[in-house]
């Protein structure tokens, strides 16, 4: 098919006004098996001949070794081997976007919980001991903690060869600031901190690696891109990506963190089982996830903003500070994601945004779930309630001057010609929540108790940026029994692509009962796919699956106008019913369509891809093509603040989304509240606390605390702005990450309004409650 | 030793060691798959199943102690009720990946045996030692409310 017809294609289903069930409250696929406990997860699939794996980690936050001596650890009855960086076979290096990284450590040790080798024992206990007894001997090096202080210096560095600990620099170059502020009414700076978050996934990390007679391997998984695992293990190994296989069965969430840790999880097991010739598995334990993985990084971010006397913005100037810890991992892509994003979802006519990503001896940062833009926007949207509350306007009011509207330009210069439902979304957030009442009311609160109201927006670019090539491929094969095979590397992680909004599209395009569409999913045997990573699992990665739909449904429509006699026009197939539409009469059971299919020459498989068409970004300009679309997220949400103890309630949030077609609306919803959720605890509870080495004190579930069914808010139902976008099956967009992102903003600013006081650091502890009211 | 005990209806018996923990000896010798390792040390309620009847913590229960006794887990429970559960769960998206959910319906179901028309604050304070990372809970609550709205045990 030509592009020009599979673009007239897609528009033709872009445009379609009934569905019969996309859009539905359809249930997913997993759900009764995952409720009785006989879904598959890594560490169910363990057994017992298997070889286990237990990591020794470094004990300093910077130190070259001298020695690792396994002498005591051989004693140990089931011990098998120590492995280190010298037993690797190909290249000791994993780093995502600078080759800065190796699987483990060589040489030297960066931070504390740095994987340094690897125990091989028969059972779990043995490796536990063992890796008890294995004793690294350190030449400690002197270690920066701090990353503002990292960046001043040259005499400490984490990576020597660099020269410098800034990892990553990053800008945005729009207008002329300065003249920006001088015509600016008023003008407000603050400077906003974020801290590390935790994904705390509740299936820790694990991994299995099962070699045969050939040399090659098959590894289960836990990572949300199993064809980036290939090339991870492909490249540790030095064996052909042909060689090794990766499936990835149902993960216990994911959240990012898998994306980045689940490709060195199997490569510790398949490297092992490279070595040994036997089935091998690898389990954190929490205290050791805690300690080893990747964290949203921690922030500091100075925020300068003009706005006319109307409260129209004028100008800003920001310079964001991301904390990367040991490794840039895939720093250099949040920070710019943050930066692309540090407007918030307004016209600034005026914008100079400055990116750090700088390298720190702690653990190091890598995606989660809103990757670099939570923070950036916490620090945006404070500013619109700072500006407001200068200018004497309403929060609301300030905010509707200033949205994104179709047409509108960003601070990277790109148009958002369509599909930017973000002010009808605010709109309607606020008159759902009452907005202009609860504020006047909450306002005049007084004593203990105080309540407030507060407004989160963001944008969200979704899947991946700039010129960075992104496509989506996948397969669909129409049984002879008339049930649908889909083959997806899409994982499923919680999110229900595979098993709700992929058969979702399948079904409504090729009009079969929703039952006979099964999803194979997350495993490099399927076409790659890309990442399910930024909010792309349907949005982006169900297009190849609805192009191949697209592709079928044309063959079969011909197909069955030879056969009712009319033209493919004329045909509908509608829950498993072929008719022609002109004429009710003449129709036939979708199975007989298949069957003739077969028998008369009708190919009833097809590979759909797709590849998105980009923009470039000039680097050195500042300027250029971001994203190919954006979601918005609003939420509006109240608090009640103890103001004798300092403590906060979310009581409840009002979000609105705008992500073109809401293909599930349950699972949509699902996101919505779990991902509100989890930037509550980043907003209130989630911090770590590190020691003077830098090692994480609060490495359990007791001391970095998370929030509980006791702490989840009432949410209300989320109202859904459907602007569709071009390329999306039915021009849905994205959800995922959507509403972490304004969730800290919006409880901030209630919390804010609360007290009296402006939040700027997060979480908001009770301590910092108490320390902003007494005004300190 | 070697220890007795009925799982999930059938009578098992397996050697264990005194200090072998009910959660290994049931996912690790026994295949029962359901209850989940997340944190080992009683914080996340994944692990979550019943003894005699009584929701406990599988990863801080000795196995000695389930000699004797009945040990049902997410997968072993059966009747009107968890058929309820499961719809209701179903329809209102309290699963997503699903890993906490064994522990959840465990503890769902030991819920509507204890109180038959829990209210919505009853339902959030039992499950309060359950962690989901997934859903925000909302809607394991919702699941659960809608079983004491259809009337619950009938």
């Amino acid at each position: 098919m030509s592009s020009t017809d599979l673009e007239r294609l897609m528009n033709k289903w872009l445009s379609a006004q009934e569905f019969y069930v996309v859009g539905k409250k359809v249930e997913r696929a997993d759900t009764i098996e995952k409720a009785l406990g006989i879904a598959r997860y890594m560490e169910d699939y363990y057994m017992r001949d298997m070889l286990v794996i237990k990591q020794v980690t470094s004990k300093y936050p910077h130190a070259r070794i001298l020695s690792i001596d396994d002498s005591q650890a051989k004693k140990v009855k089931g011990f098998l081997m120590n492995i280190t960086a010298k037993n690797i076979p190909g290249e000791n290096q994993v780093g995502y976007s600078i080759p800065d990284q190796p699987l483990l450590a060589d040489k030297k040790v960066r931070y504390v919980g740095e994987p340094v080798s690897l125990v091989v024992a028969s059972d779990f206990d043995s490796a536990l001991e063992a890796a008890q007894l294995v004793k690294v001997n350190y030449d400690p090096l002197p270690y920066v903690l701090d990353p503002l202080e990292a960046m001043k210096r040259n005499d400490v560095l984490v990576h020597e060869e660099t020269g410098s600990n800034i990892a990553f620099r990053t800008k945005v170059r729009k207008g002329d600031v300065e003249k920006g502020f001088s015509e600016s009414h008023v003008v407000v700076e603050n400077t906003y901190r974020t801290s590390h978050q935790d994904h705390i996934y509740l299936e820790t990390e694990a991994s299995i690696a099962i070699p045969n007679l050939e040399g090659k391997l098959t590894i289960l998984s836990p990572s949300q891109y199993p064809h980036l695992t290939q090339k991870i293990v492909s490249r540790v190994l030095g064996l052909p990506a042909s060689s090794i296989r990766v499936v990835v069965p149902y993960l216990g969430g994911g959240f990012g963190g898998k994306d980045d840790q689940g490709p060195l999880t199997s490569a510790k097991a398949a490297l092992v089982a490279y070595l040994t010739k036997r089935p091998t598995f690898i389990e954190y334990s929490r205290e050791e996830s805690i300690a080893v993985h990747p964290k949203r990084e921690a922030t500091v971010i100075r925020y300068k903003s003009g706005a006319d006397a109307e409260g129209k913005l004028k100008a800003i100037e920001v310079e964001i500070v991301h904390d990367t810890g040991a490794y840039a991992n895939r720093g250099p892509f949040i920070l710019w994601r943050a930066t692309m994003h540090a407007s918030g979802p307004y016209v600034v006519p005026n914008a100079k945004v400055d990116g750090y990503c700088i390298y720190t001896n702690k653990v190091y940062q890598g995606s989660f779930r809103g990757f670099g833009n939570p923070s950036v926007q916490f620090a945006a949207e404070s500013q619109m309630d700072v500006l407001a509350e200068k200018l004497g306007i309403d929060p609301l009011e300030i905010r509707l001057k200033n949205i994104l509207t179709p047409g509108a330009t960003t601070i990277t210069g790109q148009v958002l010609d369509s599909s930017v439902g973000v002010k009808e979304a605010l709109e309607a957030a606020a008159l759902k929540a009452g907005w202009k009442e609860k504020r006047k009311a909450y306002s005049s609160m007084e004593g203990r108790f105080r309540k407030g109201i507060g407004i989160g927006v963001a944008w969200h670019g979704i899947s991946t940026s700039r010129g960075v090539p992104d496509w989506s491929a996948g397969t669909v094969k129409i049984e002879l029994d008339g049930s649908v095979s889909v083959l997806v590397g899409i994982v499923e992680m919680g999110q229900g692509s595979p098993t709700s909004s992929h058969r979702q599209i399948v079904a409504e395009i090729l009009g079969v009962p929703l039952d006979l569409v099964h999803v194979y999913f997350g495993t490099s045997d399927a076409p790659d796919t890309g990442a399910t990573h930024a909010s792309r699992g349907t949005g982006v990665g169900a297009i190849g699956v609805y192009v191949a739909s697209i592709e079928l449904r044309e063959r079969l429509n011909s197909l069955a106008a030879k056969l009712l006699n009319t033209d493919p026009e004329d045909i509908t197939i509608v829950d498993g019913v072929v008719r022609s539409k002109k004429d009710p009469s003449k129709s036939m059971p979708w199975k007989d369509l298949v069957k003739s299919a077969y028998s008369k020459g009708v190919s009833t498989t097809s590979s759909g891809y797709f590849f998105l068409p980009k923009g470039r970004f000039d680097d050195e300009m500042g300027q250029g093509f971001a994203y190919i679309s954006y979601s918005y997220m609003v939420t509006i949400t109240e608090v009640e603040v103890d103001t004798e103890l300092g403590t906060v309630k979310v009581l409840k949030t009002y979000p609105a989304i705008a992500a073109g077609k809401i293909i599930n609306p349950v699972q949509v919803e699902g996101q919505i509240e779990g991902a509100f959720v989890q930037g509550m605890g980043l907003a209130l509870t989630e911090e770590f606390k590190f020691s003077e080495k830098g090692e994480i004190i609060n490495k359990d579930l007791t001391d970095y605390v998370i929030p509980t069914s006791m702490d989840a808010p009432e949410i209300a139902e989320p109202i859904f702005i459907e602007d569709r976008f071009k390329y999306g099956p039915f021009g849905a967009k994205g959800v995922g990450e959507m509403a972490l992102i304004p969730a800290p903003s919006s409880i901030a600013n209630a919390v804010s309004h609360a007290i009296g006081k402006r939040v700027t650091h997060l979480p908001i502890t009770p301590e910092r409650v108490l320390k902003l009211l007494e005004g300190r | 030793m070697i220890i007795k005990f009925r799982l999930d209806g059938r009578d098992v018996s397996v050697e264990v060691e005194p200090n072998e923990l009910l959660l290994n000896v049931l996912r690790d010798k026994l295949g029962v798959k359901a209850p989940k390792y997340s944190c080992g040390i009683g914080e996340c309620g994944a692990c979550t199943v019943l003894l005699d009847g009584e929701p406990v913590l599988s990863c801080l229960t000795l196995a000695v102690d389930a000699n004797g006794r009945e040990v049902t887990t997410a997968s072993g429970i059966k009747g009107e009720e968890a058929e309820m559960l499961m719809k209701a769960f179903a329809e209102e998206g309290a699963v997503q990946c699903g890993f906490c959910t064994p522990g959840m319906f465990v503890m769902s179901y030991a819920l509507l045996h204890e109180k038959k028309r829990p209210t919505e604050e009853e339902i959030r304070e039992y499950l309060r030692g359950n962690l989901c990372r997934c859903t925000g809970y909302v809607n394991i609550v919702r699941g659960i409310e809608k079983v004491v709205e259809m009337g619950g045990k009938k």
